[in-house]
């Protein structure tokens, strides 16, 4: 019994979790979840404040990453045999649709989920003082998303992907200048081929996974230094409001205070290593907000995971990812449609291709990134940015109306189909 | 706060595990070991020793497939179609009967799709079938299967297919290829049937639409030929049998049937009565060929027929460009070829040729190869309606040279002409003159045209 506890002991070396002290080595002395602070405030941890959407789309992320892993081993990226491998992973790999569908439908719920999350951060104006920079790293992380997404979508070499990357890379080339030179680089040559399927892969399960990690990092981080997860801070007492500061942020807005720590305080390591009490503990008042992060935060992360999984593991019994005829460049499927998310362009390149092919994405991507420095106002309660919220949602609006308009209300030669009228294509 | 946190992590974990077993077993009960399984029972039936049955009744399910890289497909159908290749299984239920009757074409060398059409990859009864979106060859109807001995057997007859035969005879004498492009060759004005039995017409649709064109699709350009049901059904074989598939040198090396028939269509073709006599008859420059094959090896022949110079020097025979089974069908008609044969062959022929003769008789060639008279007719009455053209109908070629010079009918047919309209706010006509520029040489134009002009004088004699 004594070794048992020895090899126990060798590998969580910390009190017994039933002691605070337990409670707080387990999240400090642990590499994985040192990312935590030890302990969080309650208010950090409501589910209607934040819809734990920054979570989930993490834990979408690592489905992806896992059972991308796993397709990997039966997949070439070579134009015959790829969609030839499609078709063995339907029929012949075990468990290979359920593998496929679990990628596909992760893959759909990550866009709608980071798009979702900067809906929520910009509603709560979460993105505000000190939290500018890591809006920024989270609009390069949704478009991270939405090239993962493309780029895997060329992969399957059926007609879906073939000409949903046809219409996706044609859209980019209206850009003046440089538009038909990036998708040249992009495409490996002038129309999809071999050379386009293989840059993709590469793209696709080498350079972009590593760079949203690489940013993913870094936004968690920054998440940890400004202090944990959003909350509604408005509801503080004001002179709270101007107490609570931040690592790293200019020192004239708010100075660091020493203040008289209650007996039985439990230091976080920062606290340690700087020798002064910061933020997150900052009053006795505030000691009584806060829990352990064992089990109050870990459970419901954990439980967040489990939705995520059985979620998409749902779905994926129930629906199997398309799979259509084999990539075929002289029948163009009328209409050609790129993938669901980039409809809303191709909606708008249908009316004007300088607007929706080059003016609307570029000035999209401008105005979202510049956000945190455009609005100046500092207070992040809803009832004092009425403008900011109004002009957000008719964005968010305005991207929904299209997308739909472009998935189902688009027919044959781009004409105005609803969807409840059958066209039958093809009819000679 | 919380305190049921643990409890919902743990039955959702529950749930999670739940469905990793649910997903599992539906990846672990495809349909097919259903079928080994009931196959297995079927052998051990009347297998009288009991170690041999109960080995039977053991076998482990796997997944059968025929790798067929010279046809570039894979077929799984034996997976479930398992006594296709064993003959006491001639009685048994479907799926598991043996196939009878398929002389070569046994499954391990053809697999089945390549004649049964289907998804060959799938392993499950409907996805097999093909009878699923986004597959366009299901499996072809029992009364159509005939018609993908042409995907193979590009020239020649099949035997027991004269549809096939008789399909690719209507093509070139209606002059399909006039609006029609087969592997590169035909106009614009209809579409492109390289593919077409790879395409996603059912049969049905096909011989429906060679019966009334303009019925089963609506506006289309397509004249009615009034086809009657067997010729239809012909055209049907032959489009279903159009594919562009690569097919690898042991299915390409088949694709003529030896027959003599063939070999006779291709005496005449070559011309090797000008220069051979069969029993007497024909002329003399080369040996008689009357019991040619007593005197001769097989191969001695077919080497003559690659390589004359080879095998016997200084033969003035030349060098004709023919495939194996090409060679191996003259040699069958001479071995077997009279007197008769030649007669009626020097018969047909007629005269010797001036070159202007040539020339017509090339434009003759070109008329006929390039599908002019789907439109023109075959005797150049024309007649063919167009609605709201000028006249109503596509122009007779009887009276060209009433209107135009030599030249500008050259200039039509390089560049094409929209015709005038009869109504100038009416429709456009759906028929028209393509241009021919890309397919036609300057030669094979004025051959054409000289032809014309040969039909022009006849037809003023005539008057």
């Amino acid at each position: 019994m004594n070794l048992i506890r020895e090899i126990w002991q060798s590998i969580v070396r910390r009190d017994p979790l039933s002691t605070d002290k337990g409670k707080s080595e387990l999240v400090f002395l642990n590499v994985w979840l040192h990312i935590h602070p030890a302990k969080v405030k309650k208010e950090n941890l409501r589910f209607k404040y934040t819809f734990y959407l920054g979570f989930i789309t993490f834990f979408l992320f690592v489905i992806l990453l896992t059972t991308g892993i796993a397709l990997m081993c039966y997949y070439r990226p070579y134009p015959p045999q790829a969609y030839q491998d499609m078709k063995d992973l339907q029929f012949v790999v075990f468990m290979g649709p359920f593998l496929r569908a679990m990628h596909r439908w992760a893959a759909h719920a990550m866009v709608v989920c980071v798009f979702l999350h900067m809906c929520r951060v910009f509603y709560t104006g979460s993105y505000k003082k000190p939290r500018q920079f890591n809006w920024v790293v989270g609009v390069f992380l949704l478009l991270l998303t939405l090239g993962l997404s493309f780029t895997g979508y060329l992969l399957p070499w059926d007609q879906l992907a073939y000409w949903a990357i046809t219409v996706g890379t044609n859209i980019g080339s209206y850009a003046p200048f440089i538009g038909s030179q990036v998708r040249e680089i992009l495409l490996g040559g002038h129309t999809v081929g071999e050379a386009a399927l293989l840059r993709f892969y590469v793209l696709h399960v080498a350079i972009l996974p590593s760079a949203i990690i690489l940013l993913t990092i870094v936004h968690f981080w920054r998440i940890r230094k400004d202090g944990g997860l959003s909350r509604p801070v408005w509801k503080l007492a004001p002179n709270k409001v101007e107490q609570l500061v931040t690592i790293g942020a200019p020192a004239e807005t708010a100075p660091l205070k020493v203040v008289a720590a209650s007996k039985d305080k439990t230091y976080g390591l920062m606290e340690v290593v700087t020798g002064k009490p910061i933020f997150e503990t900052i009053t006795p008042e505030e000691e009584e907000d806060a829990v352990f992060s064992y089990p109050y935060a870990f459970f419901r992360e954990a439980i967040a995971l489990m939705v995520t999984v059985t979620g998409i593991m749902v779905v994926s019994l129930f629906l199997h990812a398309p799979l259509e005829q084999l990539a075929n460049p002289a029948k163009t499927p009328n209409p050609a449609k790129a993938p669901w998310y980039f409809l809303g362009l191709q909606e708008l390149v249908s009316h004007s291709a300088l607007l929706g092919g080059v003016l609307a994405p570029t000035l999209m991507v401008i105005v979202l990134l510049a956000i945190p420095y455009f609005d100046r106002n500092p207070s992040r309660r809803p009832s004092d940015r009425k403008w900011a919220i109004w002009l957000f949602t008719i964005f968010v609006v305005a991207n929904l109306v299209l997308i739909v308009i472009g998935t189902f209300f688009r027919g044959p030669g781009w004409a105005f189909v609803p969807p409840w009228i059958h066209v039958v294509a093809g009819a000679e | 706060m919380g305190r049921k946190l643990p409890q919902v992590f743990f039955a959702l974990s529950t749930l999670a595990l739940v469905l990793i077993v649910a997903a599992v077993w539906q990846a672990s009960t495809p349909s097919w070991k259903d079928y080994q399984r009931r196959f297995f029972q079927l052998e051990a039936q009347d297998e009288p020793n009991a170690v041999t049955k109960a080995a039977v009744l053991a076998t482990p399910p796997q997944i059968h497939q025929i790798l067929l890289p010279g046809l570039q497909r894979v077929d799984r159908c034996t997976t479930c179609h398992l006594g296709v290749d064993d003959p006491t299984m001639k009685d048994a239920p479907e799926p598991f009967r043996y196939h009878a009757g398929l002389g070569p074409h046994i499954p391990s060398k053809f697999g089945c799709t390549i004649c049964h059409g289907g998804q060959g990859l799938a392993t499950d009864v409907k996805d097999a079938h093909g009878e699923v979106p986004f597959w366009q060859d299901p499996l072809l109807a029992k009364s159509y299967i005939r018609a993908s001995c042409g995907r193979c057997h590009k020239e020649g007859d099949v035997p027991g297919v004269p549809e096939l035969t008789e399909g690719r005879r209507l093509f070139e004498s209606e002059g399909c290829h006039g609006c029609h492009k087969l592997n590169g060759v035909g106009g614009s004005i209809g579409p492109d049937l390289t593919e077409e039995g790879t395409s996603h017409r059912s049969p049905e649709w096909l011989e429906r639409h060679f019966l009334a064109p303009n019925v089963v699709s609506t506006g289309s350009a397509m004249p009615n030929f009034h086809f009657t049901r067997e010729q239809a059904r012909a055209l049907t074989y032959y489009m279903l049998s159009l594919t562009n598939e690569e097919m690898g040198s042991y299915y390409s090396s088949v694709l003529l049937i030896p027959s003599p028939e063939y070999g006779r269509q291709l005496f005449v073709e070559k011309d090797c009565i000008v220069c051979h006599s069969i029993g007497g008859v024909g002329a003399k420059t080369g040996p008689d060929l009357l019991a040619v094959t007593k005197r001769h090896s097989l191969e001695w022949l077919d080497e003559q027929l690659v390589n004359p110079q080879l095998v016997y020097p200084g033969s003035s025979m030349p060098e004709y460009d023919l495939e194996t089974n090409a060679r191996k069908a003259l040699v069958a008609f001479i071995s077997a070829a009279t007197s008769d044969d030649a007669q009626e062959i020097l018969g047909h022929r007629g005269k010797a040729l001036t070159a202007e003769d040539v020339a017509i008789e090339a434009g003759r060639r070109d008329f006929a190869r390039f599908g002019c008279a789907g439109c023109h007719g075959t005797e150049l009455q024309g007649g063919v309606p167009n609605p709201n053209a000028q006249g109503g109908q596509v122009p007779s070629l009887l009276h060209v040279s009433d209107d135009y010079t030599k030249d500008e009918v050259i200039q039509i047919i390089r560049d094409g002409k929209v015709p005038p309209l009869d109504n100038a706010s009416g429709p456009t006509p759906p028929l028209y003159m393509p241009s021919w520029k890309h397919l036609l040489s300057e030669e094979d134009i004025h051959q054409l045209v000289e032809f014309l002009w040969s039909k022009q004088q006849k037809s003023k004699e005539s008057w």
